[in-house]
């Protein structure tokens, strides 16, 4: 008796041409699920994804919407993609944005008006970092020196980041509230000369920051000697100690940039289309869409600019549907469809399914039988 | 035994096994007698493992026939196979370290109710273990166990079961001499009772000495089937490797260098912070190889680590060439010189999802040509790689695949590659054969000896007595964290290492 089955088998290295096919697979299974979802509630998916597409790149409007949604992606979508490529799982980008943030808007609030642009904007931008990567190091120091479990303290400093804000605007009178605004509290409005420049409708210049820090982090992961040890650890630490790099060390500094990228993404955030700490316009889950981002570039930091300019798409035509009767909350759902079929895409680049390859008498005896 | 028209206990025809492309068995025929010990022969990589594998039931063959007792049967997992009577010992045992020997004898036995008796589960082990000489204590857990009385559980588990037919993989691999002669009685009285034992090894001089029959495999096919008797050690190495065998010769040279690798009175701890290595001291000079033997578990790895850093000694000094390293982290022992051949390859030594060119500047990455200040030169990875890999002749390399797709003997080539291109002044290796075939071994140990010639004070701690015997200048033999002996090469026999190694202090003057 011969027996035959689909064997499955890791694949040695994928090809580009699969790596790039499979997440755009992943993305159009999801639309088909989503299409088939909006059917049977009564609507023409042809018509939604036909009005989503319009709202996301067809005016200029709908385009720079599109790309201010997708530069806090980016940078969160790097967050998430630089620390797991280490097997560090900070899944605090959320926390880590808001407290890069709270301290942006706070520097920016206290330099006030009279310094010029040139300083006032580096400074804030450098305080978002430093508060991101600060409030990761609450999570990464005990994880480094006591082997505390990251996952479950970053998830918890999210908790904590998010009332901290709720309580500077709502609960007190903190220099972060506008005094002005006695109905309905908000944030006071960062200061014109810390605010960053816009060039295209609403856009600011903070789409070319977060590209350029994607291109920085592809360099330092790939082209330096820091990134080399990095990628030594994240494959193996027990080789990485053999070979006499600082494992620690290492862990540490992805930990402290990861948190330095997402608080980035929360100063230039504040700094530039919101304006002001504003709660309702930064309790997005910014920094966890940046975890389905990292994901569906496969940790690639130069892959985070599409991935991101994608969701971003995706969050930009949400609303705009409700002006033809369907919920917004479709956009929630396919952002999780394409992360589901994106995990599943893996198994595919990871492995090939394949029949055994049977020796002709084999076969022959086979057919005869 | 050699009656041919008794029924066959296992018929295995025209068996095939691919793994990711590899033809692991291709056509393989085999055929074993009730009451034989059967030694199944090949390099490493040559199909033994994956055959034992199908006829126990862990894979399934992509084609072929499986003949038990003159039944055909298809075995859907090793539960099949020991309902046929047919059971194997791995050579990473399967067993749970935190049940006691009974329990494990008792885990996924069918005959077993819901409550299981202790006393009667204990009584039943001792007897066992009695009858076939096994010893081992019921009431113990595994992992207070060594190596040897491990591998005795797993036998005694297959005998519980009553198993027609052991499959034994190298079985002699973890043990020493003298326990590997009690081993061999105890398959001799099995197959008295009439079970057969296949026995898997690449060691000429144990299937010589045990078997009945020996089946002779390479590259996935099976390449002959001889009755040992008529069986002369150097065809079955022929038939193995498919040409004739040089053995490295050490040259005799008795000058000694000045020493590259002093060692005082070394203590290091252990993984539960006892003492494992208790006060050790000794020189490797330039141009020598010292050899430490022992059994696994005596310590080796605990002295390797904290010579190499990995570890910091809790007293006592390492100095290499005349610079105290004891309080030095791993990068300044690598500065000083010292190049280390770990023995768990894949996981320490390289990095198994990085690529064979990046594994190679794994050492040497922080200077140029792999690096420009804080910049890397990907261009010097990829031509000092591929330099590397045709002098040192690592085969199966595609660049740009992760290094771990490599077999065992060129993943080891590929480590000493990096380690002897930094010209080190001490090589420390463990096992630095194990687990290769005879063609790698060789490569392995010539680099080794080109070492010592060039100067480099190699320390060589392995548990292959053969390997020891054949490259040390000197030896010394490791027992529960002390040295218990001191031997030069011309005073060492296997039988007085494999003395040492039991724990009998040497009386004699080396």
């Amino acid at each position: 008796m011969t027996v035959r089955r689909i064997i499955v088998e890791p694949r040695g290295l994928a090809s580009l041409r699969l790596t790039l096919t499979v997440p755009l697979l992943s993305v159009l299974a999801a639309l088909i699920i989503g299409g088939i979802f909006l059917w049977i509630t009564g609507d023409n998916p042809l018509t939604v994804y036909g009005h989503m597409v319009d709202a996301a790149f067809g005016s200029s409007r709908g385009v720079s919407e599109t790309l201010i949604s997708a530069t806090p992606l980016i940078l969160t979508g790097l967050a998430a993609a630089i620390a797991f490529k280490m097997l560090v799982w900070n899944i605090g980008a959320e926390g880590q944005f808001l407290l890069g943030a709270i301290v942006a808007a706070g520097i920016a609030i206290a330099m006030g008006d009279g310094v010029p642009a040139v300083l006032a904007i580096p400074v804030v931008i450098m305080a978002g970092a430093i508060g991101g990567a600060l409030w990761a190091a609450v999570s990464a120091v005990p994880r480094v020196y006591l082997g505390t479990n990251e996952i479950i303290t970053t998830l918890m400093l999210n908790f904590i980041a998010l009332n901290l804000m709720n309580y500077l605007i709502f609960g007190s009178n903190s220099p972060w509230r506008d005094p002005l605004v006695s109905t309905f509290p908000t944030g006071r409005p960062i200061p014109d000369g810390a605010s960053l420049p816009r060039f295209f409708n609403r856009l600011d210049v903070g789409i070319f920051i977060a590209i350029a820090v994607a291109i920085f982090a592809w360099y330092l992961v790939n082209r330096t000697r820091w990134g080399f040890e990095v990628r030594v650890v994240g494959d193996s630490a027990e080789t990485a100690r053999y070979a006499g790099i600082q494992v620690p060390r290492k862990i540490l500094g992805v930990f402290l940039i990861s948190g330095a990228f997402a608080g980035l993404a929360g100063a230039l955030f504040v700094a530039g289309p919101v304006g002001a700490l504003d709660p309702r316009s930064l309790d997005l889950g910014l920094g966890f869409t940046g975890i389905i981002v990292a994901a569906l570039a496969r940790l690639n930091a130069l892959a985070v600019i599409p991935v991101a300019i994608l969701m971003g798409a995706l969050n930009n035509a949400g609303p705009s549907l409700q002006s033809i009767g369907v919920p917004p909350e479709i956009v929630t759902m396919l952002q999780g469809a394409i992360l589901i079929f994106a995990v599943g895409g893996e198994f595919f680049i990871a492995n090939r399914l394949r029949r055994p390859e049977l020796p002709p008498e084999v076969l022959a005896g086979e057919a005869a039988a | 035994m050699s009656d041919s028209t008794e029924t066959l206990t296992v018929d295995l025809r025209d068996i095939h096994k691919q793994f990711y492309g590899v033809k692991a068995n291709e056509g393989v025929n085999f055929q074993l007698r009730p009451g034989e010990v059967h030694a199944l022969l090949g390099e490493n990589g040559a199909g033994k493992s994956t055959l034992c594998s199908i006829l126990a039931g862990l894979y399934r063959p992509d084609a072929g026939e499986m003949i038990i007792e003159g039944e055909p049967v298809v075995f859907k997992s090793p539960k099949d196979a020991l309902a046929a009577g047919i059971g194997m010992v791995y050579q990473h045992f399967r067993l749970v370290p935190n049940l006691t020997v009974a329990e494990n004898l008792a885990l996924g036995h069918h005959n077993l109710g819901v409550m299981v008796d202790q006393k009667d589960l204990q009584r039943d082990a001792t007897q066992l273990g009695e009858r076939y000489g096994l010893p081992v204590d019921p009431t113990a857990r595994i992992w207070q166990l060594s190596v040897g009385e491990q591998q005795r559980v797993e036998i005694l588990k297959l005998l519980y079961r009553d198993a027609k037919v052991l499959i034994l993989d190298e079985p002699t691999a973890v043990l020493t001499p003298q326990e590997s002669q009690s081993l061999f009685s105890t398959m001799r009285q099995l197959t008295d009772e009439g079970r057969s034992v296949i026995f898997v090894s690449h060691k000429l001089h144990e299937v010589k000495q045990v078997s009945d029959r020996v089946s002779v495999m390479r590259q996935g096919q099976m390449v002959g089937e001889i009755d040992t008797a008529d069986a002369e050690p150097k065809d079955l190495a022929r038939m193995m490797v498919g040409r004739d065998l040089e053995l490295p010769t050490r040259a005799e040279d008795d000058s000694t260098g000045q020493p590259m690798l002093v060692v005082r009175d070394l203590r290091v701890p252990g993984d539960r912070g006892l003492e494992s290595v208790k006060g050790v001291s000794f020189e490797v000079r330039s141009g020598e190889v010292v050899g430490v033997a022992g059994v696994s578990g005596n310590g080796q790895r605990e002295l390797a680590y904290g010579l190499v850093g990995l570890r910091r000694p809790t007293s006592g000094s390492v100095t290499l060439d005349g610079v105290d390293v004891t309080e030095e982290n791993v990068l300044e022992h690598i500065r000083q010189g010292l190049a280390y051949i770990p023995q768990n390859r894949l996981g320490m030594g390289l990095s198994p999802g990085l690529t064979t060119e990046d594994n190679l500047g794994l050492k040497a990455f922080r200077e140029a040509p792999y690096s420009k200040g804080r910049q890397l030169v990907p261009a010097a990875f990829k031509s000092r790689g591929k330099d590397l890999i045709e002098q040192y002749d690592i085969r199966g390399v595609v660049p740009g695949l992760p290094i771990r797709l490599l077999s065992g003997g060129n993943l080891q080539k590929a480590l000493l590659a990096r380690e002897v291109e930094m010209q080190p002044k001490i090589l420390i290796a463990r096992s630095p054969t194990r687990g290769l075939d005879v063609g790698a071994t060789e490569a392995v140990r010539n680099s080794i000896l080109r070492e010592r010639s060039r100067g480099t004070g190699v320390l060589l701690m392995s548990e292959d007595l053969d390997e020891l015997l054949a490259l040390s200048d000197r030896l010394i033999v490791l027992y529960e964290g002390e040295i218990v002996g001191e031997l030069t090469a011309r005073m060492a026999t296997a039988e007085r290492l494999g003395l040492l190694m039991a724990g009998q202090r040497d009386e004699v003057a080396p």
